[in-house]
């Protein structure tokens, strides 16, 4: 389990950063990206985004562009589609495939263009969060907001359980495979619902053993969540107050 | 203090819905300040007694009886005997639940009430006791079985109980990581907590114990000293569990003519103190030996026996064989002991501790407890012992050899009382000292 990224989060130098401020950065990335009229913003983003994680989140380069692959896979397949399908105006690339004859036009083209770095912008933005901020660290965070306690307690225990179950899952899986329980299509799809209806029931036993347990340390109904103080550093608001300017001056500069 | 009886049960069932009976009639005393130990084996109902002793379960009949006044089960009772009671689960799963280690400690003294800045002290001092403050804030599914182990016993402790039950304490547990377990119920037990354990290991029940209950099919069948309790091997075939291996071996020896006869032994220095030194042996004789000759065998210490406690041996010969070997009677120059020096960590400083060991010429050093280990692992300390610890010392210093022992805190007194009751007991003289800290 050792390539969860949270796992990349909760040894990052990043997590001990304000959780606030991170999270701050990320939605203005974000709606900087959306908002910019001009390709050049969420790149700049993306590229400040992709800077602060490989350098300052010491996450290694290699994992972070395998990370960018996935999703711009997907990005590239929508903007070849965007990119003949869309728009209107002047031809920019035309060709004959199998009989057909494809159109880029300016419009599309620009569309294209505005789509794959919006998506670059956003998944940065998003990388910079995962792989700088634990769960464990956004708990507290939620918990200062308006949302009701028992959600934010349901998702500690959920998170919590997630790992007991993907370890008695695992283990499960394991001791069907050794006894050839996944040899054909057959017996999978038998094993599969052996291993979820087990999962289910381990899940309700621990629920119980949870409850007695949490009474035996006399639970009345608090479950307490600390908020680690971390202040911000004066290096750390200048260098978001740069990011924040130089943002804005070029969604403003390079209007296209 | 010491003899007050803190918890007890009269007469206790308890049956499950279905109509099994888990618990029939039990009647224990547990003293204050005692470790205690029940041991059965799987399904005597050890598990479901623990649970009724902190008011989780109900009885059927019978009552629980905390410092003399029976339980009641109103949420206020029950809260004040989860306090003082605390349990920690066999499986540190079902205990943490938290998705840090940190807010899984506090999550008991926030439910109690204690104001912020004691949570936060209690919290923090646990952790360091327990030697996992540098994972506080790691997620529970990051850590290794021994340390979720510490993680759910630091989960009680920061509660403040004065007894402490654990289910199984040692399941699922490396030798080393068990041995680290066990040191810190020991310390704990030294600063006047009540200790309850169940295993069904005989050995550790054995050697740990103060006072032992033997349950099967959900009674107790046989309660005393674990003396008592492990020499009854009737007692311990209706239990389906079998003599410790230290105590067979003592039998063992004993039928053989080979032992001092006298109190039970329960460690192995205990064990090797009831063997009786051989007066008569076959040895290998130079040519024209006479009989009635004194030899100087010499060859029981230094570098031919580095593992025997005597020196130099002189040896009269009775009876010379046809063969050219003899028998002679031996005539000892008395032990060699060595020392054992106890270092407290707690005023740690490299240097002094390097000079330490190069002036008083330690041949072996250990370490007891998470902390010493680790300050001795960062610095570069080799460790010859560190499981077993002050047995191994006992062991070594009978050889001669000097030990060193690296500790802190509450195990410093500890380590000396074992010590020292050896010492008493066996009536051989080991020099023990400690260095550093207040004693110093």
């Amino acid at each position: 389990m050792n390539n969860l990224l949270d796992d990349y989060a909760l040894l990052s130098p990043l997590r001990n950063r304000n959780n606030r401020l991170k999270l701050g950065v990320v939605v203005f990335g974000l709606l900087a990206g959306v908002s910019s009229t001009s390709i050049i913003t969420p790149l700049f983003v993306a590229f400040c985004m992709g800077i602060t994680t490989v350098f300052f989140g010491k996450v290694p380069l290699k994992l972070y562009f395998n990370l960018m692959l996935a999703p711009m896979g997907f990005a590239i397949v929508g903007t070849v589609v965007i990119l003949f399908f869309f728009g209107s105006g002047n031809e920019v690339i035309a060709f004959d495939v199998f009989g057909y004859h494809l159109v880029a036009n300016s419009q599309g083209v620009d569309m294209a263009l505005h789509v794959i770095s919006r998506t670059i912008g956003g998944m940065s933005c998003m990388f910079f969060l995962a792989l700088s901020t634990p769960v464990i660290e956004l708990f507290s965070v939620l918990k200062s907001t308006r949302i009701p306690d028992a959600v934010i307690e349901l998702s500690m225990l959920i998170y919590r359980y997630i790992f007991v179950f993907l370890e008695v899952a695992m283990s499960i899986k394991y001791a069907q495979t050794v006894r050839l329980g996944y040899r054909d299509f057959k017996t999978s799809l038998s094993s599969v619902a052996m291993l979820a209806s087990t999962l289910f029931i381990r899940s309700w036993e621990q629920g119980e053993k949870l409850y007695i347990s949490m009474s035996s340390r006399c639970y009345d109904g608090k479950l307490a969540i600390f908020e680690t103080r971390r202040p911000i550093k004066t290096s750390e608001a200048i260098l978001t107050c740069g990011y924040v300017i130089s943002t804005i001056a070029s969604s403003h500069l390079t209007i296209i | 203090m010491m003899t007050m009886t803190i918890l007890k049960t009269n007469n206790l069932k308890y049956f499950y819905p279905d109509g099994t009976v888990a618990i029939d009639g039990v009647n224990i005393e547990i003293k204050n300040g005692q470790k205690i130990t029940f041991v059965g084996p799987n399904g005597s109902g050890k598990s479901t007694l623990f649970l009724l002793l902190n008011g989780t379960f109900k009885p059927q009949e019978g009552d629980v009886q905390f410092n003399g006044k029976a339980l009641r089960y109103d949420p206020k009772s029950l809260r004040n005997i989860r306090k003082n009671v605390g349990i920690i689960f066999q499986n540190p799963d079902d205990q943490i639940f938290a998705p840090t280690v940190y807010q899984d400690v506090a999550f008991g003294p926030v439910n109690l009430d204690f104001p912020m800045d004691k949570v936060e002290s209690n919290v923090n001092n646990t952790l360091e006791y327990v030697g996992l403050l540098h994972l506080k804030d790691k997620p529970p599914h990051h850590l290794s079985g021994g340390q979720k182990k510490r993680v759910a016993i630091a989960g009680v402790i920061s509660m403040e109980p004065d007894i402490i039950i654990l289910d199984e304490p040692l399941s699922n547990l490396d030798p080393v990581g068990a041995d680290e377990i066990i040191d810190l119920l020991n310390e704990l037990n030294y600063f006047g907590k009540t200790i309850i354990i169940s295993t069904h290991n005989v050995d550790l029940a054995y050697r740990w114990s103060d006072y032992v209950y033997l349950m099967s099919g959900g009674k107790v069948i046989g309660e005393g000293t674990p003396g008592k309790v492990f020499d009854d091997t009737e007692l311990l075939k209706m239990a389906g569990l079998k003599q410790p291996s230290t105590l067979e071996i003592y039998h063992e020896i004993e039928r053989r003519g080979l032992a001092i006869i006298g109190e039970l032994p329960k460690t192995v220095p205990e064990l090797v103190g009831t063997l009786k030194p051989p007066e008569l042996m076959w040895v290998n004789v130079p040519h024209g030996t006479q009989e009635g000759d004194t030899l100087n065998l010499g060859i029981m210490y230094g570098e031919y026996a580095q593992h025997c406690p005597y020196e130099a041996v002189n040896a009269k010969v009775l009876h010379i064989h046809a063969d050219g070997r003899a028998v002679v009677e031996m005539m000892r120059k008395g032990m060699r002991a060595g020392c054992i020096i106890i270092y407290d960590m707690d005023s740690y400083h490299r240097n002094d501790l390097l000079e330490l060991i190069d002036k008083s010429e330690i041949d072996v050093v250990g370490a007891m407890g998470t902390i010493s280990k680790n300050i001795a692992e960062k610095d570069g300390i080799h460790l010859e012992i560190t499981a077993g610890v002050i047995d191994k010392s006992i062991l070594m210093a009978l050889c001669g050899k000097r030990c060193l022992v690296l500790t802190n805190g509450g195990m410093i007194e500890h380590s000396m009382k074992r010590i020292r009751d050896y010492v008493e007991k066996s009536g051989i003289n080991l020099s023990v000292s400690v260095v550093g800290g207040k004693n110093a």
